[in-house]
């Protein structure tokens, strides 16, 4: 971009800044890397950092053949419901930004109302539905409610972010002969996708960490996710608790996340850029 | 729909009824507009199925149970109260002082959270340096399992054993421990408004920002003359999202305090009167309750920021 | 577009997660799904054997649940009033006897199969899975408090409570460690040492059929010995915050000199920290009324067969199988589950293990169960809450607002904390 204006003091002050961004975000993280690397012995004894870091809490949850189940349930599941959120999300919020139809808003207050809904109201009802039509402890199961729980922000956000696209471009397009679909597919897709990737993230972790419905719609490991199967992790013996392993368990599960992150957010460059050619 | 800007095809003045090429006009302008509307019910349609098929039921059920004296252990004996459980929980100080607990890490949360996220996503979105590893490294905290966070917090801040606590025990006083609280929400959710203002800021066009320091405004004249006004949506959104899930916190307190000292959210209470109290009516009943807070307060936020809600009619 | 790549083997994988979750029982042999306790370490070697045992007849499937009580309960209430039939054996906490028997979820065990479960097991256990006289579970493991002390801080066993703060109160003074431990979060780990403490003085909470609280000069002076604990710098300053891991980390850190935990406590500090385990001596738990020993209240876990299972026999079977001397002898050594099982506690390899035992054995003559109630949860919930934090006590109005709370929980009328 704009390479003329970087000195070297805004180059101190910008690397300032993110360190202040990096000791936010990581200084409780490593104090819990750390508890997931303390022995018994070490655990309480009130240290930052592990004196003697050990991997057992590692090597038990990945020899924890639920656990390992878990992890792939996770992540097939959060990426279907990610993936079709964001589809259903696309066009409802397409239509609200930019269409006029009857019952619009409507249908925008309808999914704010369905999002504010306290979830655990819902569960009881939703596991009597799911065990009337099958669907009980199974991949489906869960990814129907992640994806009607994700589409009320989904549209939310991804409207917000279609009003501010210049939709001259589309009207341009559409006087070239392209249809309302073509338009919107050719044209206005690749300029929305800072606010797509934005709220593919968004709707993954949501997914992701979700613990309520996980542990009320499953019951086996055909379909438990990673924070579900975390709650099943017993210690020693009913009075202890499995630090380390819950510690391990957190570390491990957000890897994922952050790779998602580290791919999705250089998309959100590439929707700057090219949301700054036609600025 | 008033609200909503007409489509540049309406254009026409619908009183000129003799002028016959205006009536052909007008024909094919609302037939865009039969088609317009097809196609927006359409793209809806999918959505709003998903959404309707999945909560509707268990939704309208919740609402349904609240007016009635419903124990999940006898399932078939549910007995019709009318407004008695509201009338119990609106007379109980239990539910006030968690009410209050809750606006409070509610507002002052949420305040926080905007502040430190709109920084936050600044350094994100402009940092010349090192702006991969900012930009994930900051949304570390929001992919953490939110329970495992506060358990790390909670043994960070426990007496003798963690880092944090020194020699004091913090957690077993109200209000530190209600500013633990908030402390571990905000440290959770910066990245999620972060994140969103990003997005929002992505879309400010460089080369008004350049006008406008041409023009001799300062940064902090151009962050809100030309800035804010143009990301006015996407705060909207992040605020409205985050205020509505901080008034339902619920897991860094069952973890930090367990409710202990006047500590509980509403969330908390109805937890303990639905899950533990296996009471389906109070615990109905109060989720209507929360669910109608939120709702007043998503009307309020709506209200106030007008045309940038969704659905609304400003125009570029 | 990235999106549509996505959903092309989203579908796909949808549809094999359905099929595979179809596939249930096959085979025709009987599966005895079997819920709680299934994730205790060893627990593999209690069922092997058992799956062995039944020679092709059934196969018992272990079942995770989470780890905490609550959650367990949740999900057995969701289910069973739902009536799921794909739950037979149900791993339940000692408290939930009375309310599952009395929604109808599990099994009455009458006559070959009463006897069966109940034969050469200890009284207190076989207390816990009865209501109503009736036995509604298999008893499985049990537990008991114990006082657990340093003994270069504290050389003479204490065997009162005053002899307990009478010590606390000199080490104190001479700077040394001096904490009590005990568990004084909002939890129901709290009611267990309420509890105990106002049982040994001879009171209760609720009468003998559950109608009506039992407050009286006894819950007074229980709320007495909690406020000075918590007021007289005797207790952490964490206690209102304290579950067992913590009451345990003050006895490892060399905070407290005294802790009232159950008998995990040894093993877990051998292996956390084998000089202090040297250190450490337990002793019965200290007389509160003098001159009479303490009631300790009972833990553990018995097996129940659901209402709902299609196979109540086999499944009876299988439990019986899985609390038979060898598995109640792994249970105890691999996951530290107190037997119920009177035999057990000869066993030489035991009593190598729980070296406590004999004191074990003595409480639990005078252990009582926690209220037997179809309300316990949301008893031992207004408890917990109005006891805390345990500083905040004012002994009469406290026991007041308890009798106050109890009765309301009790008709049912207002809301929980």
């Amino acid at each position: 971009m704009t390479a003329v204006t970087v000195t070297p003091q805004r180059r101190i002050g910008w690397s300032v800044a993110n360190v202040v961004v990096l000791l936010y975000a990581f200084v409780p993280i490593v104090w819990i890397i750390s508890l997931s690397l303390k022995g018994d012995d070490t655990l309480n004894d009130g240290n930052y950092l592990p004196l003697n870091p050990t991997s057992e809490a590692y090597t038990q949850i990945f020899s924890n053949t639920d656990f390992v189940r878990a992890l792939v349930n996770s992540i097939g599941i959060c990426l279907i419901a990610t993936g079709i959120a964001l589809l259903l999300a696309t066009m409802a919020a397409y239509a609200i930004a930019r269409l006029d139809f009857p019952g619009k808003q409507a249908i925008v207050a309808t999914s704010l109302l369905i999002s504010m809904f306290p979830q655990i109201a819902l569960v009881t009802p939703l596991f009597k539905i799911e065990t009337a039509i099958g669907i009980f402890d199974t991949w489906p199961g869960l990814i129907l409610p992640y994806i009607t729980f994700a589409l009320p922000l989904g549209i939310y956000t991804l409207s917000a972010f279609f009003r501010e696209i210049p939709w001259e471009l589309e009207k341009a397009a559409q006087m070239d002969g392209a249809t309302p679909y073509q338009a919107f597919r050719r044209v206005i897709a690749p300029l929305a996708l800072p606010g797509v990737f934005t709220t593919a993230i968004l709707v993954f972790i949501a997914c992701w960490n979700d613990f309520l419905f996980a542990i009320s719609l499953t019951s086996t490991n055909s379909a438990r996710t990673v924070p579900a199967a975390m709650s099943y992790f017993t210690g020693a013996t009913t009075f202890e608790k499995p630090t380390a392993a819950i510690a391990a368990a957190a570390v491990v599960i957000t890897i994922p996340i952050v790779l998602f992150v580290l791919f999705f957010q250089r998309r959100i460059v590439a929707g700057l850029t090219s949301g700054a050619v036609k600025g | 729909m008033s609200t909503v800007a007409p489509p540049p095809t309406d254009a026409v003045d619908p009183v000129d009824e003799a002028d016959e090429g205006l009536a052909i006009a007008r024909k094919r302008a609302s037939e865009g507009r039969r088609a317009e509307q097809r196609l927006g019910l359409m793209l809806c349609a999918p959505a709003v199925l998903v959404m309707l098929t999945v909560a509707a039921y268990p939704i309208l059920y919740a609402i349904y149970l609240s007016f009635f004296k419903a124990d999940l252990r006898q399932p078939d004996a549910n007995e019709f109260v009318g407004l008695s459980n509201y009338v119990t929980v609106l007379s109980s100080p239990i539910w006030w002082t968690s009410f209050g607990v809750t606006m409070f890490i509610t507002v002052i949360g949420a305040a926080a959270e905007l502040v430190l996220g709109m920084l936050l996503a600044i350094v994100m979105h402009r940092t010349i340096v090192g702006r991969g590893l900012v930009r994930t490294s900051a949304l570390v905290p929001y992919a953490i399992v939110t329970v495992v966070a506060a358990f790390s917090w909670r043994f960070a801040w426990t007496q003798g054993i963690g880092w944090l606590a020194g020699d004091g025990a913090p957690l077993t006083d109200r209000w530190p421990s209600i500013w633990i609280i908030i402390l571990a929400e905000v440290w959770k959710t910066v990245p999620f408004m972060a994140l969103l203002l990003m997005a929002g800021l992505a879309l400010v066009p460089e080369d008004l920002l350049k006008a406008a320091s041409m023009d001799g405004a300062s940064a902090w004249q151009r962050f809100w003359k030309v800035t804010v006004p143009l990301i006015k949506p996407s705060i909207l959104v992040a605020l409205l999202f985050r205020t509505l899930d901080a008034f339902r916190v619920f897991d860094n307190i069952f973890v930090l305090t367990s409710g202990s000292n006047e500590t509980s959210s509403v969330s908390m209470v109805a937890y303990n009167n639905l899950i533990r109290g296996l009471n389906l009516g109070i615990g109905s009943t109060m989720a209507v309750l929360i669910f109608l807070t939120t709702a007043i307060i998503a009307f309020l936020f709506v209200k106030l920021f007008g045309a940038a809600a969704p659905g609304g009619s400003e125009k570029r | 577009m990235r999106l549509r790549t996505l959903t092309g083997p989203g579908v796909v994988a949808v549809l094999v997660a359905a099929l595979g979750a179809c596939s249930g029982d096959d085979g025709g042999v009987p599966v005895i799904n079997i819920y709680g306790s299934t994730a205790d370490a060893g627990f593999e070697k209690v069922l092997g054997p058992c799956n062995e045992a039944a020679a092709g007849r059934y196969v018992i499937r272990p079942n995770l649940i989470p780890s905490d009580a609550d959650s367990q309960r949740e999900q057995f209430v969701r289910r069973l009033a739902a009536q799921d039939d794909g739950m037979d054996i149900l791993g339940m906490d000692v408290t939930w006897t009375a309310e599952f028997a009395e929604a109808g979820w599990i099994r009455e065990l009458e006559g070959e199969q009463a006897q069966a479960a109940t034969e050469g097991v200890l009284q207190p256990p076989i207390d816990t899975a009865t209501w109503k006289d009736k036995l509604y579970g298999i008893p499985r493991s049990t537990n008991v408090q114990l006082l657990w002390y340093r003994t270069s801080l504290v050389p003479d066993p204490p065997t009162t409570w005053d002899q307990v703060v009478q010590r606390s109160e000199e080490l104190k003074s001479e700077g040394e460690p001096h904490v009590i431990g005990l568990t004084g979060a909002q939890y129901e780990g709290y009611v267990v040492g309420f509890n105990t403490i106002l049982s040994s003085l001879g009171g209760t909470l609720v009468n003998e059929d559950s109608t009506q609280p039992t407050v009286d000069d006894k819950t007074v002076q229980a709320l007495e010995i909690l406020k000075s604990l918590a007021t007289d710098g005797l207790a952490s300053a964490s206690l209102s915050n304290s579950q067992e891991p913590e009451v345990f980390a003050q006895l490892q850190n060399g905070e407290a000199a005294f802790a009232i935990n159950w008998p995990y406590v040894l093993s877990a500090m051998r292996e956390a920290d084998p000089d202090v385990a040297e250190d450490l001596a337990w002793t019965k738990l200290p007389e509160f009324a003098e001159g009479t020993p303490a009631k300790a209240t009972l833990g553990g876990m018995n097996y129940a067969i659901s209402t709902y299972s299609k196979h109540p026999g086999l499944a009876f079977e299988a439990a019986m199988c899985l609390r038979n001397p060898e598995s109640e002898l792994n249970g105890a050594l691999d996951a530290g589950n107190v037997p119920v099982l009177r035999e057990v506690f000869e066993d030489p390899q035991f009593q190598e293990a729980y070296p406590m035992y004999e004191d074990i054995l003595e409480e639990m003559e005078t252990a009582v169960p926690r209220p037997k109630t179809p309300l316990y949860q949301n008893i031992s919930t207004i408890v917990s809450s109005t006891l805390s934090p345990p500083s905040s006590i004012q002994p009469e109005d406290t026991a007041q607002a308890l009798e106050e709370k109890i009765q309301d929980a009790i008709d049912g009328k207002g809301i929980l904390p």
